[in-house]
């Protein structure tokens, strides 16, 4: 059978009807239409679905909708403020953090995560926090960038 | 095209940048249409068999499924490049697990996935080869019985499971060998890889009458168009490919791939019809492997270390059905031999086909396992003569006036300077530590001159319009053409629109393959906007009374040089042009020449005559290893190139990075494995294993960024895919310096590591 | 369903057969669910996986456990021991500082489990209840001794965790029964441990080969040891010849390496798209030896950063 649910995903409330069996990332893909969040495997190795769910990162592939019941889910489309860009966006763009794309909706949430985290995590912290995401264009470097500058952008 | 070094723009940011950090980018497996059903395809699943029967009674009669069809349903039209072996769907035999038997289109996913399993069919297996030289050995059983009845390109040479037989002969190289000081053998064998871009395949198609529009994550539009075309029998202007966001390709959404097998659905189904291809199914389809490649060399080399003779055989995995393989292994052949000045070579390159996965174009198709091979040699011959392994390349790299393995006469190259700023930079000759080594590896790669046009236009407002053909990838090409254009026109990059990757707006273009888009696009685009520019001179000068020479266009208007005040702005150039002549420029600019050669002594040549403005670059690689587990850490990588002029810093060396961690991949990770019976043992990401960003080390990018002629706008070459092809014969060398050992088998996994140094082999 | 009908967020009944989901509060209602065939759900990052694999289905009935506060935390027991919850996260089991300290073995386990976006919700519950021969958590809780109760309508019964698994992904316990908690008794004074695997890459690895050690030093002398092989047989196991091997000796490298033969010996390797046989069990031997080598290290009071995985690359 189905199930009614309300969904709370960038501060708003959807409502649904979907099978216990659904992934987050398909009732957000296919029901609420928002593609923001990709999906680039099978095994949950990619985090190009990434969403934060109650601000930790969750790959959104593999957890199940239902469970994210009462609970505040923040995708891609849920980063930047009344069509500002967050200083995480504008420094993947002005990094060259972003080449194709497909990987950056995962990156930008993981390292969202990460800053709210610590707001002025090392290298290794960045690198270690974002290796659940993979992107095959960049070689990392200039998101690696991306996120330090972000880090003077916000930490001053 | 002039040549020029003026001050570059500040860095852009990408036209398309903003949508992708918001998600609002759409990619073709985002979209959605009215009506619209979900396809999936029924594969072989067996490696090589006998098809005695079909039946798709089951699949049908599933409710939800609206369409099912097989070979049975579309022309009977065999394609490919230079062989035409493939057919949309299998007719009577399959030849790989991953080829396409049929295909069913339904109100869901799931219900397309249950009818896939319900379609039957009947095999008679066949002895399955997934070896190279098993393939080639004599007596092998053929994998295309009927291959002499195929149509091929009449300069192909071939016999039976060899889908291509090629030579390189400069010289006498026996002689050659016979008389040097040493000749130093070696034999290394690379396992196939996969392009694996992160976004996989979607293509959604709709018919609307007797037009079909497609969408599709193609590197290709024009490619693919002109394959539905020939398969499906339409002419060209009744097929519209359109390329929403593309999530990367390296080469796997070259060529035209299962476009016109989702139009014959939705046609079928008379829906649309969307496919999204899930990550296993990426890692058997066709042409995503980069081949696997056996390559035996053997040098003579003089003590001074001055290499004589080349002779050098290499084996390539064309897999079931061929695309570019032949001219893949040309490529191949030649880069056997690595950027250096050897007078006499000799080479062969045989394509073989298996009953495995399609091989095709990956970044720098064919370069960077040969290369791998190559300078793992040259280090061997280093180490027989003792000498050190970068004068030894210094001695030998290609200068001006020296002859590559086609006869062709270097001009304007930069080899050894990459090679000296590489050795600088990773601190070459330091003492390391017992469990550190630098390896460093040089290579060269063509750019790929072709026709191609674009449009510019300002728009009534005085906005600039850039319409292309030219295909995104990632690569950047959003970012270059506006700045090319916005030179020329005295405009701020940022503030062009783009049109592009979308047959019917633009001129045709070869896609995003061979690092083109640039060198060729821009030379289009730069043309138009010149165009244009005359255009606006004109008007300007009847505007400001002033000679068209004494204009100059800057900050979004025409002023007199030297006289900032008088000026007119180009948006009201723009609006006097309404109701008379609309301001639109063409251009195409001219194809750089391709240089001369002589590949008289030559057979079996399909192209890659010679080099147009071939760039050339070096790694070096410093790692440390675990010699108890054979773990390898990647510390640092220096990547100097001779890409010509940089026009966009930024983008170019996101393209070095990009490329420099994709060859870490596959020096380290990256490899597939194919059992016995042709079945694909790690088509996932868990074993398939590209690097993560923990394991990216500090990576130095340097070019020497110096315009050259015959080359590409402003004196550029191709940047995208020459970073890939030094990486791993840099690991391999860094390896065998900590350790001693030396892995001759790609990727060096710890265990082959392990090994090797158990072996106590060097 | 009553628990998810609850707040804010409506939720439909089951009107007829079909797939189900529930997401109580409680241990009894989630055992209620579980009688009646529904299978656990906690962060589901094997069991949708799976799925997604094409490994195995989703279950048609689910019974989520997220929801269930006394399925939650890490707490000290007054005997000095430790009581987890079956839905601690390894995110949870990473940061907590008396696993850190006193169960440090753990900690190097559950801080390599994935990403940061698994170890966010991948439970130890389901690490164990999956019950994979390359689970991260099973070697350290092996050797710390750790009990796990399990529960169903039958009631309560505590299981020592080497009894628990039966096979590959298999576990003694039945199909009704809940894991509702772990404990790990009280570790002697002068006790270091070290849970490591060998890793290709630095980050997103699954145990090819690991080990773990627990030893307690007494003046200088092993005086109790234990030792677990990962990935190496069809169940995580203890190697009884391994810790013989280290009673009684300093700890010092020759007894590490007679740990790491004797682990070595006991491995039943396989030889697949990972690694070829004879490479795994060789590499138990060497990483064996260095757990055993860190776990001294850490008894004796020095610093051996966690994860162990990352920092032991290249230790002799
Ligand atoms: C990308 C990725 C990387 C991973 N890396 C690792 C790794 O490095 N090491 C490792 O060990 N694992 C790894 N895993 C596997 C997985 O994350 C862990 O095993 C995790 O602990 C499983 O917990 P879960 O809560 O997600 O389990 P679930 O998927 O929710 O459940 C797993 C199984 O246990 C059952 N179950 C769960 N909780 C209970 C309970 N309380 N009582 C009874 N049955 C229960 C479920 O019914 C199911 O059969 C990885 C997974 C992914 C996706
Ligand atoms: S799609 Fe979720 S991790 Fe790849
Ligand atoms: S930008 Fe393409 S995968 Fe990261």
């Amino acid at each position: 059978m189905k199930y009614s649910a309300t969904l709370r995903v960038n501060g708003f409330s959807y409502p649904v009807t979907i099978e216990p069996q659904r992934t987050l990332l398909s009732v957000l893909r296919d029901d609420l239409e928002l593609t923001g969040s990709k999906e680039g495997c099978d095994d949950s190795e990619c985090g190009a679905c990434m969403v934060l769910l109650d601000g930790e990162p969750v790959n959104s592939c593999s957890y199940l909708a239902l469970q994210t019941l009462g609970r505040e889910i923040t995708t891609v489309e849920g980063l930047s403020t009344n069509g500002d860009l967050s200083p995480l966006q504008k420094a993947f763009l002005e990094a060259g953090g972003v080449q194709c794309g497909f990987c950056t909706p995962g990156m930008l949430i993981s390292a969202t995560a990460l800053l709210a985290r610590n707001p002025r995590p090392d290298d290794e912290e960045i690198k270690a926090s974002l290796s659940g995401n993979l992107c095959r264009c960049t070689g990392y470097t200039p998101i690696l960038a991306a996120v330090r500058s972000a880090v003077e952008m916000t930490a001053g | 095209m002039t040549m020029t070094t003026e001050p570059r723009t500040a860095p852009v940011v990408r036209l398309d940048g903003r949508e992708k950090v918001t998600g609002v980018g759409r990619y073709a497996a985002d979209m959605t249409l009215t009506g619209l059903l979900h396809g999936r395809f029924r594969f072989a699943d067996i490696g090589h068999a006998r098809i005695k029967r079909i039946d798709t009674t089951r699949a049908k009669a599933l409710p939800g499924v609206v369409a099912v069809i097989t070979e049975a349903d579309v022309p009977d039209v065999q394609y490919g490049l230079f062989i035409k072996d493939r057919r949309l769907f299998a007719k009577g035999v399959v030849r790989w697990e991953g080829e396409v038997v049929a295909a069913v289109a339904a109100l869901t996913p799931e219900i397309a996935k249950r009818a896939v399993e319900l379609i039957e069919i009947d095999y008679e297996p066949l002895p399955v080869i997934t070896d190279i030289e098993a393939a080639l050995a004599p007596g092998a059983p053929l994998i295309h019985e009927n291959w002499e009845s195929y149509w091929q390109d009449e300069k192909l040479v071939r016999s039976g499971n060899e889908a291509s037989r090629s030579t390189i002969v400069k010289g006498d190289t026996a002689a050659a060998l016979a008389s040097a000081d040493l000749v130093v053998k070696g034999r290394y064998v690379a396992a196939g890889s996969q392009a694996a871009p992160i976004e996989p395949r979607a293509i959604l198609a709709e018919w609307r009458s007797d037009r079909v529009q497609i969408w599709s994550s193609t590197q290709v539009p024009f490619a693919a168009r002109s394959l539905v075309s020939e398969t499906l029998g339409l002419p060209e202007n009744k097929i519209r490919v359109t390329v929403p966001h593309l999530g990367g390709g390296f080469g796997a959404k070259c060529e035209g791939h299962f476009e016109p097998q989702v139009a014959a659905l939705a046609r079928a189904a008379r829906r649309p019809v969307k496919v999204v291809f899930s990550r296993r199914d990426e890692f058997l389809a066709p042409d995503h492997r980069r081949e696997g490649m056996i390559v035996e060399v053997e040098s003579g080399v003089m003590r001074d270390g001055t290499i004589v003779a080349r002779r050098a055989q290499v084996l390539t995995e064309n897999g079931a059905y061929s695309a570019d393989e032949p001219l893949i292994t040309i490529l191949a052949a030649i880069f056997s031999t690595g950027p250096y000045n050897v007078p006499n070579v000799d080479i062969t390159g045989r394509c073989a086909y298996t009953n495995t996965q399609p091989s095709g174009s990956v970044r720098a198709p064919g370069a960077p396992q040969a290369a791998w091979a190559l300078e793992q040699h040259m280090d061997e011959i280093a180490k027989a003569l003792d000498m050190d392994p970068v004068d030894l390349r210094r001695k030998n790299l290609l200068r001006n006036g020296d002859l590559s393995p086609t006869s062709q006469v270097m001009s304007e190259i930069r080899a050894v300077e990459t090679l000296d700023k590489a050795a600088e930079l990773i601190g070459w000759g330091q003492p390391l530590p017992d469990d550190e080594g630098i390896g460093i590896a040089c290579a060269w790669w063509p750019s790929f001159p072709m026709a191609t046009s674009a449009f510019v236009k300002i728009n009534v407002d005085g906005s600039p319009t850039i319409i292309t053909g030219a295909q995104e990838c990632g690569t950047g090409a959003v970012m270059t053409l506006p700045i090319l254009a916005g030179e020329i026109l005295g405009i701020d990059p940022s503030e062009f629109s783009l049109v592009y990757q979308d047959t019917e707006s633009g001129p045709w273009d070869g896609g995003a393959g061979g690092s083109q888009t640039l060198f060729n696009n821009g030379r289009a685009v730069a043309d138009a906007a010149m165009d244009v520019r005359r255009q606006l001179l004109k008007l300007a000068a009847d505007e400001l009374e002033a000679a068209e020479d004494d204009i100059e266009l800057a900050d979004g208007r025409a002023r007199v040089k030297g006289s900032p005040d008088r000026f007119v702005t180009i948006a009201a150039l723009a609006d006097k042009t309404q109701g008379t002549q609309l301001l639109v420029g063409k251009g195409s600019g001219e194809v750089p020449p391709t240089p001369a050669s002589d590949t008289s002594a030559c057979t079996g040549r399909l192209g890659a005559e010679s080099f147009a403005a071939p760039t050339f670059g070096t790694h070096a690689v410093r790692v440390k290893v675990d010699r108890d587990t054979g773990v390898v850490r990647v510390l640092k990588v220096v990547a100097a190139h001779d890409s010509g002029y940089i026009v966009n810093k930024v983008g170019a060396a996101g393209q070095v990075t990009g490329g420099v961690v994709m060859g870490l991949g596959q020096a380290l990770t990256e490899g597939t494995q194919i059992s016995g019976e042709g079945r694909v043992r790690n088509a996932h990401l868990l074993d398939y294993k590209l690097q993560t960003m923990a394991d990216v080390p500090d990576i130095s990018v340097w070019f020497t960024d110096t315009a050259v002629s015959d080359a590409g706008p402003k004196g550029s070459k191709g940047v995208g895919e020459p970073p890939c092809i030094p990486t791993p014969g840099a690991v391999a060398n860094a390896i065998a310096a900590a350790t001693g050992a030396r892995v001759r088998e790609l990727p060096a996994t710890p265990g082959r590591i392990w090994s090797a140094l158990r072996e106590g082999q060097a | 369903m009553s628990a998810l009908a609850s707040g804010s967020t409506a939720m439909g009944q089951a009107t007829a057969a079909g797939p189900s989901y529930t997401a109580p509060t409680t241990v009894d209602d989630v055992i209620a669910a579980m009688a009646t065939g529904s299978r656990v759900v906690a962060g589901g990052t094997d069991l949708v996986v799976g799925s997604r694999q094409g490994r195995w289905p989703v279950p048609e009935h689910l019974v989520a456990i997220h929801r269930v506060n006394s399925l939650r935390g890490i707490r000290p027991v007054v005997d000095g021991g430790l009581w987890l919850g079956a839905t601690a996260t390894h995110g949870e089991i990473a940061e907590d500082a008396t696993i850190r300290e006193r169960y440090t073995a753990l900690a190097d386990a559950s801080s390599i489990v994935g990403s940061r976006a698994t170890r966010n919700v991948g439970t130890l519950g389901g690490n164990i209840a999956n019950a994979s021969p390359a689970a991260e958590t099973s070697g350290p809780l092996m050797c710390f001794g750790a009990t796990c109760m399990l529960e169903s309508r039958n009631g309560r019964r505590e299981l020592p965790l080497d009894e628990l698994f039966s096979g590959p992904g298999r576990t003694v316990a039945a199909m009704d029964e809940l894991l509702v908690s772990v404990s790990l008794p009280a570790q002697p004074a002068g006790t270091g441990s070290c849970y490591a695997r060998l890793e290709y890459r630095r980050q997103m690895e699954i145990a090819v080969v690991g080990a773990t050690a627990v030893v307690t030093l007494d003046g200088g002398q092993i005086t109790a040891a234990r030792v677990a092989i990962t990935s190496l047989a069809p169940t995580v196991r203890r190697v009884p010849e391994a810790e013989a091997a280290l009673i009684g000796s300093t700890g010092d490298r020759a007894a590490a390496e007679r740990a790491g033969e004797a682990a070595a010996a006991a491995s039943l390797p396989i030889d697949d798209v990972r690694a070829a046989a004879d490479y795994r069990r060789a590499m138990a031997a060497v990483i064996t030896r260095r757990v055993v080598q860190a776990a001294v290290d850490r008894a004796r009071g020095e610093t051996v950063s966690i994860p162990a995985s990352a920092s032991l690359h290249g230790a002799l």
